[in-house]
């Protein structure tokens, strides 16, 4: 605690000196990020409130003769069936996502970072596979092998087992749902899981070990309550992911007719025939956007502990490794089993179905010629290169600038600038779409409808590259760039040749992780799409209700071919991160 | 050393590229209509010439993808582009108060023509003179009958005859048919919005519940095409004889079924006020309701008009069934929305 002090005088001290520092292109960056910040995360939700209290239902919100009431509100809170059943099957849909997502996440980084599991290299890499897959793929590859009459598993399970009828297995249920959406979750907590469970100071399991304590022992009373602040996190995190969720819930849950929070949204804003229900789609955003930054306000209070824990007591050791010895086997199978599900036979579904249509016909290239010859495919390509390259670029480089200030600098709004940095984390993507809609829509500045607005909706998720920056800078001590200063180097040779050297490897993380979101995004440019700025995700659900399942899953296939690359660069990175 | 006699004079040059960019108006000017068109059509023709090009937005890409390359044939001076969003009211309505006028053309049912309509964003004219009739007619001339949506159970061939399909629409809901149906989550309550018009709601409404909760009839949000493929599913309740047009020919072997009911939605088109380019507007919309455009409409699309004087083999198949059409029109379209609302809910899980 006391380095802790000392540290935070020196802070101080150095951001007292560091404002007259600055220089004018100082200024102008730091002030540039600050209002960038405000417009891509505070206007759409100030849009978005303002939608809810804007009437009638028959009128856009922006058009003349609405006005402001209370009606929205009403409509939804008292006169539908948002507080008996959508709020209900949301939260059994994601208290039971998060379960699965945890154990089977929790279980595989415990594997791959605690014990003496073979190959924990290639394991580490094929669990991150998913990652780079998006949701809607591996849905659609999941229905074909989990559908109740047809689903290859189902067919194999009821020759080998001699059932008849249908299943037994039927996907299109509430277990389905969050079978599927817990299983395609689990990377992403398996990255954060990992990190903790790397940092873990072995010291007091292996004290507990000495003392004849039974591994289960420690493991319950010694290292589940070291680990607590790294796991909660993530935790909450997982919660916050799963309530944003759209393509399971669309094209798994809606076939049982299970409602939860983003498909009623989606429908509220995409009612076919008739103009989109606005106001009470922001009237229903507004109450989940309540609990999820209720969910956020308690992760950056653990945020925040897990950091000055994994400060005071997180380098110069290495956890020791438990052996595995007879549950070796068991241990395999499970990481066999999860990869199977997770990674292996979604990725054969996909590509033979883009060979055969999904019929039991011959394979043929006809899907791929058809698509390479289809004007949209290679529009829809450039578009999800630039939207996902360049959203995660502006972020990367928006977040980086926000960390430092935030940390470095001391300044009126400032406590509001580091809410609005996290912020982002607890909106979930359907809300952001809708609402930079909403925004975009009320105030036309010449960007709906095209690529730019995409990049735009996309840019908010800035607290992914606050959140590394900010860890990354923690670690550089001010001393450095004082001495730049000192020296009587400019804001800007600082930042180039003391700052960004050093924040690099955090950097290119945050871009590659934002890249291969970005890469995947699915419900934001179904909201905000317009046949100009059509992205992969969306020209392969456009195929897919087409009719055209082959060339809907060459495009699934072409996304994978795209991005696998991506995987190898990240994983280098976040090792050599580790290692670092 | 070059030949500077071999050089062309800067006059031919400057001849030369006045020519190759005036080519495109000399073509365009020059460019006479089809045989066979009519002399208010050769008329419209003429004026919409300069104007070159011509856009038409509709719910899907169906219905509209086939008419640029058949318009060129009969009006080669006219280009024709397309947009197929099911929201493009809503961009409509956002960019006419931005000011952006992008579309020429509207096509769309007759209830999701109406915020548009209501809005005063169509165009009046006269389509009488272009062989419509006064019934075709809707809100003064600001819409014009096209073709219809016919509903109708699809199934597949493969697994099922036309025998085995019954005739009534209470015939689904037999035990035998559990675990064999799916349905569109948009076409269903639609369905169910014109099956209530005859049979009333609380009979519509437990119909639709007994397919879903007895028969297990799968609700789906994607092409239903891709359950026939797998095999997952037998027969589609809510789907049209244009889907089954549209799957057979992307391979699929599906058979439709005319039932004692059948609801049609009507399309309709209309000239969007301040379109960019208003002759061209209207001489697309002249030619898709003549008779000659309503067949390739059929043929190619599948998308029939089957109303009273219509020639369509459709039309002739349904009155031989001794089928009872359920149109959509003006009177009946705020109870049928009424009901579609509620039924809607039921299908998506929130009712």
């Amino acid at each position: 605690m006391a380095v802790q002090a000392e540290e935070a005088v020196v802070v101080s001290a150095v951001r007292r000196k560091r404002r007259g520092q600055l220089g004018w292109v100082g200024t102008i960056a730091v002030t540039g990020a600050a209002l960038a910040a405000l417009y891509l995360v505070m206007a759409p939700l100030l849009a978005l409130l303002a939608t809810a209290f804007r009437g009638p239902s028959d009128l856009l919100p922006f058009e003349p003769g609405a006005h402001w009431t209370f009606a929205n509100l009403v409509d939804v809170y008292l006169g539908t069936n948002l507080l008996t059943t959508t709020l209900p099957n949301t939260a059994i849909f994601v208290g039971g996502s998060v379960a699965v997502t945890f154990f089977t996440a929790f279980t595989l980084a415990w594997l791959v970072e605690r014990t003496d599991l073979p190959w924990r290299t290639a394991i580490f890499t094929t669990i991150l596979f998913p990652l780079l897959v998006p949701g809607i793929v591996m849905a659609f590859a999941w229905t074909l092998l989990f559908a109740p009459n047809a689903g290859w598993v189902n067919v194999a399970l009821r020759f080998v087992l001699g059932l008849d009828g249908t299943g037994p297995i039927n996907i299109f249920s509430m277990p389905g749902l969050i079978l599927c959406q817990g299983i395609a979750s689990v990377p992403f907590v398996f990255l954060l899981l990992g990190a903790a469970m790397r940092t873990m100071n072995p010291a007091l399991e292996e004290a507990s070990s000495t003392s004849g304590a039974h591994p289960l022992t420690t493991f319950f009373r010694v290292t589940l309550p070291v680990l607590r602040p790294g796991v909660l996190a993530p935790l909450i995190l997982a919660t916050l992911v799963a309530l944003e969720q759209f393509e399971m819930p669309l094209i798994i849950g809606f076939p049982a007719r299970i409602s939860v929070f983003s498909t009623r949204l989606y429908f509220d804003l995409n009612p076919e025939d008739e103009l989109p229900a606005y106001g009470k789609a922001a009237a229903t955003a507004l109450l989940f956007l309540t609990a999820a930054i209720a969910l956020l306000l308690v992760y950056n209070h653990l945020i925040r502990r897990a950091e000055r824990f994994v400060t005071v007591t997180g380098k110069g050791y290495r956890p020791t490794r438990y052996r595995l010895g007879r549950w070796r086997a068991p241990a395999i199978g499970f990481v066999v089993l999860y990869l199977l599900i997770a990674a292996l036979l979604p990725a054969v579904v996909l590509v033979w179905t883009s060979f055969s249509g999904g019929s039991n016909d011959a394979l043929s290239l006809d899907a791929y010629r058809a698509l390479l010859a289809d004007n949209r495919f290679w529009p829809a390509v450039r578009n999800t290169f630039v939207v996902a390259g360049l959203s995660a670029g502006l972020i990367t480089l928006i977040g980086a600038l926000l960390a430092w200030q935030i940390l470095r600098l001391r300044f009126p709004g400032r406590a509001v600038l580091d809410v609005v940095s996290f912020l982002s984390i607890g909106i979930p993507a359907v809300i952001t779409g809708f609402a930079v809609m909403i925004l975009h829509l009320t105030v036309p500045i010449g960007i709906y409808g095209t690529i730019w607005i995409l990049i735009l909706a996309y840019s908010y998720r800035l607290a992914v590259s606050t959140r590394l920056s900010r860890a990354a800078l923690i670690q550089i001590h001010p001393e450095l760039e004082e001495a730049s200063f000192a020296s009587g180097g400019r804001w800007l040779d600082t930042i180039g040749r003391v700052v960004l050297p050093l924040l690099a490897p955090s950097l290119m993380a945050s871009f590659l992780l934002l890249f291969i979101v970005g890469f995947r995004e699915f419900t934001i440019p179904m909201i905000l799409q317009s046949e100009d700025n059509w992205v992969l995700s969306v020209i392969m659900w456009k195929l897919q209700s087409d009719r055209q399942t082959a060339q809907a899953a060459a495009v699934g296939t072409m996304i994978l071919l795209f991005v696998a690359p991506v995987i190898f660069v990240l994983r280098r990175q976040l090792l050599s991160r580790t290692e670092s | 050393m070059p030949n500077r006699n071999a050089r062309p004079s800067r006059r031919a040059a400057i001849a030369g590229a006045l020519a190759f960019g005036a080519a495109p108006l000399i073509r365009r000017a020059s460019a006479q209509p089809a045989q066979g068109v009519s002399p208010a059509l050769a008329e419209l023709y003429e004026k919409a010439k300069p104007e070159g090009e011509v856009t038409i937005w509709a719910p899907g890409s169906p219905s509209v993808q086939w008419i640029p390359a058949e318009f060129a044939k009969r009006f080669p001076a006219v280009k024709v582009t397309w947009l197929g969003d099911q929201q493009a009211s809503s961009r409509l309505i956002a960019e006419a108060r931005a000011g952006r006028h992008a579309t020429d053309v509207w096509t769309f049912s007759l209830g999701g023509t109406l915020e548009i309509q209501k809005r005063g964003l169509l165009e009046k004219y006269d389509w009488r003179k272009f062989g419509a009739q006064d019934r075709d007619i809707f809100w003064d001339g600001e819409a014009v009958c096209n073709h219809n949506y016919v509903y109708a159970p699809l199934y597949a061939k493969a697994k099922l005859t036309a025998d085995q399909v019954p005739r009534q629409w209470e015939g689904l809901t037999d035990a035998k048919w559990t675990d064999k149906l799916m349905s569109d989550s948009f076409l269903l309550p639609r369905l169910g919005g014109y099956l209530a018009i005859e049979w009333g709601l609380e009979r519509t409404q437990k119909w639709i519940k007994t397919l879903i909760d007895q028969r297990k009839l799968l609700v789906t949000t994607s092409a239903v095409s891709n359950f026939f493929k797998s095999g997952e599913r037998e027969l589609a309740v809510a789907e049209s004889v244009s889907g089954a047009f549209l799957y057979n020919k992307d391979g699929l072997n599906v058979g439709y079924q005319i039932m004692e009911m059948v609801p049609a939605t009507q399309f309709v088109l209309g000239a969007v006020k301040q379109a960019p380019h208003p002759n061209a507007a209207r001489l697309l919309i002249a030619w898709l309701i003549s008779p000659e455009a309503k067949m390739l409409y059929e043929t190619l699309a599948g998308q029939a008009d089957i109303r009273a004087n219509s020639d369509s083999p459709l039309a002739k198949e349904i009155k031989a069934a001794g089928a009872k059409v359920i149109y959509e029109d003006v009177e009946t379209m705020n109870q049928r929305a009424e009901y579609y609302r509620k039924l809607m809910s039921i299908v998506r899980g929130q009712g």
